[in-house]
């Protein structure tokens, strides 16, 4: 180091810092770049009571196949009477013989309007109503995990009305 | 003969578009008591600011609106709040300032991991301010936003 930067630096010293110093200090305010780091954990409580019995494990869209067909599908868990599905804003057209299966959302029938092979799936029983909020127990022994779709599927033509992908809530 | 398979077949047909035309309704109550009830429902996306989780409104047995994020994980930053913006969808670091988009704000960020409430203020229109957005407001950006589907 030659004398005339030294001279520089260290006349200019407590400039560099009174400048200095704020800068880095507004930078850091400014972009608080710690926080990559640092988490900041909450676990708040639903503001209602028994959370199990007004969210849903598992909820989806339906989408219309071979009719038009829309609302939501969603599954919740009761303590006393197992799980259930509930449609809710549901409507699909009218027809012979439909009802409500759970089936596996990557097989390949249900990206058809109509079945061509065979259809793997859970029977839940008979659509209760083309319109209206509705519910269906699901057997004690079902894996959501594998049957992770909810079919609106006329048995009579083997017609695909309706198909919602559950994803967990 | 034929004109009697011809009738045959318009009663068929007949019944058959009665059967599509005619709609049954049904009114299940959900199977217990319920002190809420949700509204609508959607999931956050966005990857400059990894954002991921579920955002649900919420209506109390007092009508209050609440907003709920579970499953919620974002990156942490500066002066982040939660806001309800009129569109239908944000896209990454959108700035809303600029766009000049409807606000409403819920509050700071309470935490950048885990389940939070935010009270929705009274009044709020929620077909208009249909998609919940994690904004920063230091920066005027997006870090991730969830539309919401009616539930």
């Amino acid at each position: 180091m030659n004398d005339r930067t030294r001279s520089w630096t260290s006349r200019r010293k407590w400039l560099l810092i009174a400048i200095g110093t704020p800068m880095i200090i507004a930078a850091w305010w400014g972009f608080r770049p710690e926080k990559l780091w640092i988490n900041n954990k909450v676990d708040e409580p639903a503001p209602f009571g028994s959370t199990t019995e007004i969210e849903p494990i598992y909820t989806g869209l339906l989408q219309g196949k071979a009719h038009q067909t829309s609302g939501r599908a969603s599954i919740y868990g009761t303590a006393d009477h197992g799980q259930y599905l509930r449609l809710t804003d549901f409507t699909t057209s009218n027809g012979p013989d439909v009802h409500v299966l759970l089936a596996q959302a990557n097989d390949q029938n249900l990206k058809q309007d109509i079945v061509t092979g065979k259809l793997e799936g859970v029977e839940l029983g008979q659509l209760k109503a083309n319109q209206g909020d509705q519910n269906y127990d699901l057997p004690a022994s079902i894996d959501l995990q594998k049957y992770n779709a909810v079919v609106i599927y006329c048995e009579r033509f083997h017609a695909i009305f309706g198909v919602a992908a559950l994803e967990r809530f | 003969m034929v004109r009697n398979i011809k009738s045959a077949l318009a009663f068929v047909m007949v019944g058959f578009a009665f059967g599509l035309c005619s709609s049954a309704y049904s009114q299940d109550n959900m199977k217990h008591e319920k002190s809420a009830k949700p509204l609508a429902t959607g999931t956050f996306h966005g990857d400059l600011h990894k954002t991921s989780g579920r955002a649900t409104i919420y209506q109390q047995e007092d009508g209050k609106l609440i907003l709920r994020l579970t499953s919620f994980k974002t990156s942490n930053g500066p002066d982040v709040h939660v806001i309800l913006i009129a569109a239908k969808d944000a896209e990454d670091d959108a700035n809303f300032l600029k766009s000049d988009t409807e606000r409403v704000e819920l509050g700071s960020l309470k935490g950048n991991e885990g389940d939070q409430n935010y009270e929705i203020p009274a009044g709020t229109d929620l077909a208009k301010f249909r998609t919940v957005s994690i904004y920063c407001e230091r920066f005027n950006a997006n870090f991730g936003a969830a539309p919401l589907e009616r539930f």
